[in-house]
Formats: C-alpha cells, structure tokens, sequence
C-alpha cells in the first residue's frame, strides 16, 4: 500500500504543489520565528556578556516601581550610594570596583538629526579609566565635559568621525562636544546609541545625588564569584545591609538574560499566532485537495478495496502522502524560514539595528518544524482520508455519483457556536464591567470558529446574493460561474476561509484603529486648551528646553507634565511595589489654562494644599474615597495625602494627578518623565508667531516637536497607522495563502471538470468566456470570503468601544473607505488567483477534455 | 474573419434518394497520431461527403478510425493532411477563435455521455449554446423542440434528478436549438437501455425527416444504424462500404464481412464489441 500510496505521489505531483506550498509558507513562518529569537537571544545575551563582566554586583536591595532607564532590563530596584564603590574596592579579594553611572542621553549626528534607532535606547555611560569590559579602538577616552566617546556602531550610524565637534543633549541640556574616541564593547549592541562620558560628567548628569543602580565589582585572579560575593558581605553591614545587596555576576547576568526572554517572548507570541494563522489556513488547502483528490480517485479505492485492501489501509495510504507532502513541504519552508530570517536580519542592518552572529538552524527548530507541518498535514488530510476508506468495492463498477453530504450536522454546530458567540458579545455590551474583556475575547472566538463551520451554508444560501451582479451583467458566464461556486459549498467555504480570517482581522484592526484615532481626537478636542504642545520624541523632555521656552516674551505660561511611578497605599492596603501606579504632576495653574478635566467630586484646586487627584476608575478599582488618605513612599520614609478630587478625565492616562509640587517630593528625579510642555501664548501674539519662536527654541534640542491640537491628532494617527502597517504586513501573508487556496481549488476543479469543460467548448463556448467563468468563480470566492470576513471583524470591533471605554477608546468609528478598499482588494485577489488556472483551463485541447476518461 | 450569418435557409423538404449538396465533406483526409516508429495511421485518406438533410452512421469495428473521423470532421481534433469544408468552410484553415465560432453557430454536438452541465436546469442546458453565443431564443422553436423531445415537464431539473434517456433528448434538444448546419453524435444510445434508444434515435431521425436537419452519427450497434438514411463503413482508417437505406441485416452482413478479411487486423484489438443492447 505504501508503494502505492507514493507512487501516486508522483503521478499527481501537480496536484500537491500547492499543498506543498502552503505548507512550506506556514512552516517558513513558525522556523523563521525560532530562528529569528535564537538569533535575538544571542545578540542580547551577547551584549549581556561583554558588558556585565563582573564578578560580583551591588545593587538596591528593594525593588521599586518604574523602568529602567537605560531599557536593558525589566526591573529597577533602589539606588545604592556611588561612594559604596570605594570601601567595596578596599575589601578582601577585590581587583576594582565601579559605580555604573548611566541615563539617556541624546547625540546629534552628522546631519544634525538625533541619532536613534526604531525603538533601541540611547543612553550615556561613565567610561572608568581602568574598566577592562571596553577597549578604545580609535582616538582616547573622553575626559571633561566637552568630550564624548562614541561605541563603533553608534559612530557608524551618527555618520561623525573621531575629532569631529557635534552636540549632546544630556541631562536636560544642550552640549557641544567633542568625539575624541571610538569604543568596542566587544559584540553588536542591537542599535542602541551609545556615548560615553568621563565619570566625573557622568556623575554631574546621572546621578547628581550620588546614588546609582550598580556597582560592578571585579576580582583578584584566583577568587571565585562567590568567594567574592562573602568578601563583600561585611562591607554590606548595619544600614547598608538594608539598603544593598551583593550578588554573582552569573547571577546578575543570569537574571538579564530571563529578562530579555520575557521582553521578546512577546513580539515572538505576536509572530507565532500569525504563524499558526497561516498554517490553519494552509491545512484548509491540504483539506481540500485530498477531498477532490479522493472524490476523482473513488473509483481506484473501490479497485483497491475489491482487491482485498482493508479500509485501514486506504485510511493509511492516503495519510502517507499526506505525511509526504508534509515532510516536503516543511523541508521547504524550513529553507523559506531561513531566507526569511536573511531578509530580516538585511532590514535590521537597514534601519541600524545589528543582529550577531549566522543564522542559526538548531535541532529543535528543525524538528519542531517538521513535526508541525506533518502534523497539521495529516490531520487535514484525515477527514478525506476517512471517506476514502469507506469506499464500497462496488462503487469500482458504478457511474461515478458523488452525492454531497449534508450540511446539517455542521451547520447546528456552527448556529450553535455563533449564537453563543454572539450572545458573549451583546453581554458584554449590556454589562461590559463583568470581565467583559473576557466576553468578548470568548465571543470573538467563538463567532469566529462559528462562521467557519456556517461558511458552506452561507455559501449556498447567501452566494447567489453577491453572484447576482455576474448573473445579471456577464450572461451567461455569471450563472455558470455562480452555479460552480455553490455546486459544492464546502469546497467554496474551505477556500474562502483564508480571506475570511485575515479580512477579520484586517477589518476589526481597521475599526479598531479609526476609533482610536477618532477617540483621541475628541479626547484631545475636549480637554487640550493650550496652544502648543512641546513632546520630544526621546519620550524625554530636556528640561533646559523648559527655561528657554519660559524666556520667550512671546510664551504667557508654560506648564510642564510630568509622570514618574509610584507605590500608592490607600487604607486598609498593604505597599506593593509590584503594582506601581503613573503619578502624573502638574502646576496647579495649569488646570483650566492647559488642561480642562471634568472632575466627579472634589475640587481640583486642593491640589495646591498637598492634596491629590485619582481617576474615578481606579477609585472604583481600589475602593477609595474622596478624603481618604493614600501614603506614598519618598526619601525621607513615606508621606500621605488625601484625595482632594475624584477626576474623570481620558486627556491624562494616569490614575493619580498631584501638584508639581508635591510630585517632586514623592518621585525620585531619575524617575521622572518630562512628557509634555503645555504653552500658552501671551496676549497679543498670534499662532504663528509663537509657533515659530517654540520651533526656534525646539529645533536646538533636536529631538523636540511643536504641535498643536491639529498636529498632536494627526501625530496619534500616524502612530496608530504604524501599527497597522505592521498588522497589514503580517496579514499580507494571510493574503498570499488565501491566493495559493483558490489557485489550489480553481485548478484541481479544472482537472475535475475536464469534461464538462470540453462539453461547453464543444457547444461553442470560447477560450475567453472560459477564462471569464473561472475569474468570477474565483472572484466570488475571494469576495465572499472577505464580505464575511469584514462583517464579522467589524461586528466584534464594533464592540469594543463600548467594553474598553475605560482605556480611552470612546469613539467608535468605522473607516467606510477601507473597507471599500479591502472589497476591492479581494476582487484583485480573485482575478489574481484565477489567471493560472483560467489560462490552464483555457488551453485544454477541447477533444482532450471530450475524450478524457 | 468569416462572416457568418443566420440567413442560412432552414430546410423543411425532405429527400432521402438524391443529397442535393454535401453538408460536410472531406477530401484525403489523413490523421496520424505520434511520431516516427510510433506513429499510428487513424485515417488513411479518406474522401467523404455527408449528403445534406441526411442521417449518416459511420460504422466499424473499434480502432476503425469512425471517431476520428467524427473529431476531424467537427474541427475538435487537428487533421495531418487533406482538407474538411463544413457547409462551404474550410474548416482546416480556421484558427480557434474561428473554430469556436464554427462550433457555436453551425455545429451541434451529442455525446455518448457527459452531455450536460450538471450545475444547469434542463431548459438553461439547451439555451447553452445560444447563451453562450448571446444569441436570442426562438421561443417557439424552443417549444417546438421541448414537445418533440417531450421534456416539457421536465424543464427546471437538473441532470441528476433526470433519467439517462431524458439526459440524452435534452442533449438532442440543446444541438437542435442552435439551428445548426450539422449535428454530430457520437455513440448517442451507448449508455441508453433499449427503449429509451429507440426513443431518441426516431426523435432524431424525425428532425431529418421533418426539419430537413443533418446529423452524422457514430455508432458501433447495427440496430442503430437502421435509423439512417446512409450508412458508411470504415476499417483500418479506410472508407470501406457504403449501405443506402440499411436494414438491420444489410448492416449485419458488411460487418461480418469486414471481419472475415483479416487483411491489416495486426494492430486491431478489437473483438469487444459490447453486447448489443445491454
């Protein structure tokens, strides 16, 4: 049987291209993604290496609330005093040891832009003289406040060269500095900016009070990590004990490397569903073309069966070639997904970020991806398989009758699923605070997986629907081609799968991001009364920005937003500094100047007496009240504050708004954001005139823009564009599947219609209008699929509004123009996908097609 | 382009003795399929001419070359060499835009079985060839036919809701329609039990009879043969006899006589000739 099995492998090899392909896509995608974090792992860790060489670390003993400064690692603990660093180089076993000064620091390149790349941090860094983990490749350290050394790859990006001046904007100021050296960290640092600068500048800027994060600690040849680590313990003693704490450097590095797996399991998740979309779809294809295969093959199952071959063994001998076109395709797609991750790591070098190290193929990563494409191969091809085996021996002598299943099984399952489905998303309508997110996560689900198994009844009852505009203007080619289409909806509905789930989610990603966009907009419509708004694109603020803008004689007032994390205990609460909370402080005149909020109860003018504001939905959350007292921690023990005003407001996304005074006393300024600069011109001076004086201040930080209102809306549209560019890309894939799924069907519906073909030839049909039969039927499919597709992702996204209200998504807005475009794209697609099989079709010889047996 | 037309005048005499002019002719017709060692002689000159208002059956043993001859005729298959007129176009010189054309407006087709579009009512199936030519419907002659067929209560069926011999008088019907030059059927009764044979070969010779309709006709059952006018036969790719008004057993005794001559049976592999009748 297996012989048998293979060989018809071979003989029908064209039939399983497609499946092969599609196959190969998916797997290319899931071994890609492997490939693709194996190589971001080892940059990371790589740079986690060569740049914590220590054999011991002293850090805070406390975690507290915030991000990292410098973004390399997830959690901040508290700072430990720099001066540690000289008793701990006097102790037992200890070679030198060095307070690790960093922040962020902006670096004006060659073409007088910001040097940064897509979303890599730039910080500065203290260069110690004696430290052993960097080599200076070109040009000397840095010494005083006018000079810089850059790392190799930032200074290739900058496009400077050793000796040339430029500016640095470095703790809130400007600077002009000099490149006096080029510095290796040893490993590519994955497109981070960074500069050094000599301890005592780095000091002045980034730990200014004398504390820092760490404290890298190296040995004396022949002591051990943790021979190390006792060394320290009685320099760590009485209050210090509180305060800091000594570990291993394998420790310490063990625990970046668990942070940056964290950080990229989450792009890796985004990449994987996509991957396992593609190959769902992808089993759809297989699905079908071993059911047309079986159904044109019947007659040589009930020759096998009346030869004595057990339905067993039909059952395996189409699973073998199922595992066969698995196999191979994965194989394929392994090499694809290598390709892939070539192309990648080019568009990444692209856009600065360098990735080490060859592209790895792992055992795991093979296997894993054979296993899945065979796996979803098999499975596919099991139900066919199945039918094939119930083969009669008698159906080897009679006509060929293929009768179509019923549907009706499938459809009250389907009706049953979409009703539940829906039911979860009209509750969460009706009462979105009951874990609505859940609801309609579930309801989405479960509508979804619904419609699919409706999609062969819609494709009978509703397909004549969309055919009627063929039916009525392309006579007589339109019934034919719509007579085709539903002749067996399954197969339709299987092929139209793949563009029903891609348009879903292209469609609800769509609604999704105009309400955004909508959202913000009224948001910002309502409650931005300032003029102009300065943000930096760092996310930063200098605050020596802040200075020059109030010099202006054209600036009235300028209030500047801040936010900082912190650990807010209301009564009754216990401190957790898991759960930090964005404090957001403002000057109290900036109430009703820069910013309108709605408050609920309370006044907002109790702000000036120590008082604080929280947003109704963490009041809710947390049970607080208006006069409660909530405690803050702060350097000098903790302090409290009552909640003077219970605000309503989407314009400020924290849940707690205080003073800038008091702001001040409970976030530590190396915690502290400048988000915004909120001007109000002075009387007299016109829009433009302050614009151009704001530009003129701006443009010197580099990294600072202008906006008012109109820009500010245009900017969270752009942004929100960007992510559905991305979303758009990734859906491209789903798009290229659904393209190979109806190529597939199209052209296995070909050889199954042969002589029908060539009857319709022979009464006179011509080369074209056969074409154009098989271009509508293609046609309808894909429009079908993305008409269903679209209204399901709408109707889910039409929901959201109303159950994540409280995330500041307000407005639903549905963008009519692309969902017309997504309609046009999908009649592309169908005219795309029918030209091979159309052109097949159409060379078939007609006495080849009458005569064919 | 040729320029064809409906002007054509539909033939409502009916001669059976003298064919007035040829509908289809050949002349040194050869076809050969494959190349060099392998080549295979299907028809090995054949001049032919298919009288108009005629049935003509072409008969003979399988392997004789009747259906060839029945493709070249119709412009479905490429001819080696000599020359095919269909009611006064060469049908050797046109290309497949002409071929499809010639197909759609002069042809009509009936095959053994296949016949029609499944996704199709039986009244849409016979309209086929006009849809498809974008031509009006002559209702009445649709009529017409419907009732000479007697499919009037069958109309809005499908192919599997109908029996093999209605299949085929829907068949009869849609290569009727079309007021065609000439009709060529290919072994219309071989998936037909006897009556319904009967049925569909009287309804057929009565469209020659009746409406001066020309129709070739592929057969291998002498029975069928009998509803000709003409009957020819073929051997090795050679028109070998020819039977005027045939009867059951004329047909009978050129038959046995061509297979009593040997003379070039070496590649032959007949001998299975199916039992007629079922």
């Amino acid at each position: 049987m297996r012989r048998v099995a293979l060989r018809g492998i071979r003989a029908h090899l064209v039939r399983f291209i497609l499946s092969i392909l599609a196959v190969a896509l998916g797997v290319a995608f899931v071994s890609g993604t492997f490939s693709l974090r194996t190589m971001m792992t080892s940059t990371f860790s790589g740079i986690v290496e060569s740049s914590m060489l220590g054999d011991a670390y002293v850090r805070g003993t406390e975690p507290v609330a915030g991000s990292s400064t410098t973004g390399t690692t997830g959690e901040t603990r508290n700072t430990v005093p720099a001066s540690l660093a000289t008793q701990i180089a006097e102790g037992h076993g200890v070679a030198k040891a060095f307070a690790e000064i960093s922040g962020p620091i902006v670096l004006v390149g060659k073409d007088g832009t910001a040097v940064q790349s897509t979303r890599s941090p730039s910080f500065g860094m203290a260069l110690h003289p004696n430290d052993t983990t960097v080599t200076v490749v070109a040009g000397a350290a840095p010494s005083g406040p006018t000079e810089v050394a850059l790392e190799s790859a930032t200074l290739e990006s900058s496009g400077l060269a050793v000796g040339d001046q430029t500016k640095v904007v470095v703790a809130g100021v400007i600077r002009s500095v000099q490149v006096t050296g080029e510095i290796s960290l040893g490993t590519p640092m994955a497109g981070a900016t960074i500069v050094f600068l000599d301890v005592a500048t780095a000091t002045a800027a980034y730990a200014a009070d004398g504390m820092v994060a760490t404290i890298a600690v190296y040995a004396n040849p022949g002591v051990s990590e943790a021979d190390l680590v006792e060394n320290l313990t009685p320099v760590l003693v009485g209050d210090k004990a509180a305060l800091a704490e000594a570990l291993t450097g394998d420790a310490m590095r063990a625990e970046a490397r668990t942070d940056i797996d964290s950080q990229l399991g989450f792009v890796l998740t985004f990449m994987l569903v996509f991957a396992g979309i593609s190959l769902f779809v992808g089993a759809f294809i297989i699905s079908n073309t071993f059911s047309m295969l079986v159904r044109q093959r019947t007659r040589e199952f009930a020759l096998l069966r009346s030869v004595g071959a057990s339905p067993t063994q039909v059952f395996a001998s189409i699973l073998i070639q199922a595992a066969a076109v698995g196999l191979l395709g994965s194989a394929i797609g392994i090499g694809g997904g290598l390709g892939l991750v070539s192309l990648l790591r080019v568009g990444f070098a692209q856009v600065g970020m360098d990735l080490s190290g060859s592209i790895p193929v792992d055992a795991p990563t093979v296997i894993i991806s054979l296993l899945m494409g065979t796996v979803v191969a098999v499975v596919a091809a099991a139900f066919p398989a199945r039918r094939a085996a119930l083969t009669a021996p008698i159906e080897a002598m009679r006509e060929a009758t293929t009768t179509e299943r019923s549907l009706l099984a499938r459809t009250i399952i389907g009706g049953v699923f979409t009703a539940t489905g829906a039911a979860g998303l009209v509750a969460a309508l009706i009462a979105p605070e009951d874990g609505g997110s859940v609801m309609v996560g579930v309801g989405a689900g479960l509508v979804m997986l619904g419609t699919l198994l409706l999609a062969p009844f819609l494709v009978r009852h509703t397909l004549g629907v969309l055919a009627a505009v063929f039916v009525a203007t392309v006579r007589p080619l339109g019934r034919l081609a719509r007579g085709n289409v539903v002749r067996n909806p399954r197969r339709t509905a299987n092929t139209a799968s793949a563009l029903m789930i891609g348009m879903a989610l292209v469609g609800a990603a769509s609604v999704l991001a105009a309400s955004a966009t909508a959202s913000t907009r009224a948001i910002v419509d309502d409650g931005w009364s300032s003029d102009f708004s300065i943000q930096s694109a760092t996310g930063n603020v200098p605050i020596g920005a802040v200075a020059d803008t109030r010099a202006l004689a054209s600036v009235n007032a300028v209030d500047v937003l801040t936010y900082g994390p912190a650990v807010a205990t209301g009564p009754g609460e216990t401190a957790s500094a898991e759960n930090p909370l964005w404090v957001v402080g403002l000057p109290v005149g900036a109430f009703g100047r820069s910013v309108t909020i709605d408050t609920v109860t309370g006044a907002l003018d109790t702000l000036a007496h120590g008082q604080i504001a929280v947003q109704k939905a963490i009041a809710t959350d947390r049970g607080w009240h208006l006069g409660d007292e909530v405690t803050f921690p702060s350097r000098t023990g903790t302090i409290s504050a009552r909640i003077g005003a219970i605000v309503d407001t989407r314009l400020i996304g924290s849940p707690i708004i205080v003073s800038d005074v008091f702001f001040a006393t409970i976030i530590e300024p190396a915690q502290t954001t400048v988000e915004d600069l909120l001007i109000t011109g002075a009387p007299g001076v016109t829009a433009a005139e302050l614009r151009a004086d704001l530009t003129d201040v701006a443009s010197s930080y580099v990294v600072l823009s202008v906006l008012d209102t109109e820009d500010f809306a245009a900017q969270i549209a752009s942004q929100v564009n960007q992510i559905l560019l991305i979303l758009y890309a990734l859906l491209g894939l789903s798009i290229i599947i659904a393209i190979l799924g109806i190529v597939n069907t199209l052209a296995l519906s070909v050889i199954e219609r042969t002589r029908e073909i060539g009857l319709m030839r022979a009464v006179g049909l011509g080369r074209l209008q056969l074409a154009g039969i098989i271009t509508i039927e293609s046609v309808l499919t894909a429009v079908f699929g993305t008409v269903i597709g679209v209204v399901l992702g709408v109707a889910v996204a039409a929901v959201m509004p109303t159950v994540f209200d409280g995330v500041g998504l307000t407005t639903l807005a549905i963008p009519w123009v692309q969902l017309a475009g997504m309609l046009v794209l999908a009649v592309v697609v169908g005219v795309l996908a029918a030209l091979w099989p159309a052109s097949r079709a159409a060379r078939l010889p007609v006495l080849d097609a009458v005569a064919s047996d | 382009m040729t320029s064809i037309s409906n002007t054509k005048p539909h033939y409502m005499r009916s001669t059976t003795a003298i064919p007035s002019s040829a509908i289809a002719s050949a002349r040194g017709l050869v076809k050969t399929y494959g190349k060099g060692d392998t080549a295979v002689q299907a028809l090995a000159g054949i001049d032919v001419d298919f009288t108009r208002g005629e049935l003509t059956a072409i008969m003979g043993p399988s392997g004789s070359g009747k259906s060839t001859l029945m493709h070249c005729m119709a412009g479905l298959d490429t001819v080696t060499s000599g020359s095919v007129v269909i009611d006064g176009e060469d049908v050797g010189r046109m290309n497949q835009r002409q071929l499809t054309k010639l197909r759609r407006t002069r042809l009509g087709f009936i095959f053994q079985a296949f016949n029609l579009v499944p996704t199709l009512t039986a009244a849409e199936n016979i309209t086929l060839p006009l849809d498809i030519a974008r031509r009006p419907v002559d209702r009445a002659h649709f009529e017409a036919i419907v009732a000479a067929v007697r499919l009037e209560t069958r109309l809005h069926h499908r192919p599997s809701e109908l029996s093999g011999g209605q299949q085929q008088r829907v068949a009869c019907a849609r290569a009727l329609v079309a007021k065609p030059a000439v009709i060529f059927a290919d072994e219309p009764t071989g998936n037909l039990d006897s009556r319904s044979s009967a049925e569909l070969l009287g309804f057929l010779r009565r469209s020659v009879d009746d409406l001066g309709q020309s129709v070739v006709m592929v057969t291998h059952d002498p029975r069928v043969a009998t509803y000709a006018h003409r009957v020819l036969f073929l051997a090795d790719g050679r028109l070998v006899g020819e039977i005027i008004n045939p009867t059951q057993a004329s047909v009978l005794e050129v038959l046995g006589r061509l297979d009593a001559t040997p003379a070039t049976d070496a590649g032959d592999d007949s001998g299975v000739l199916a039992p007629i009748g079922f």
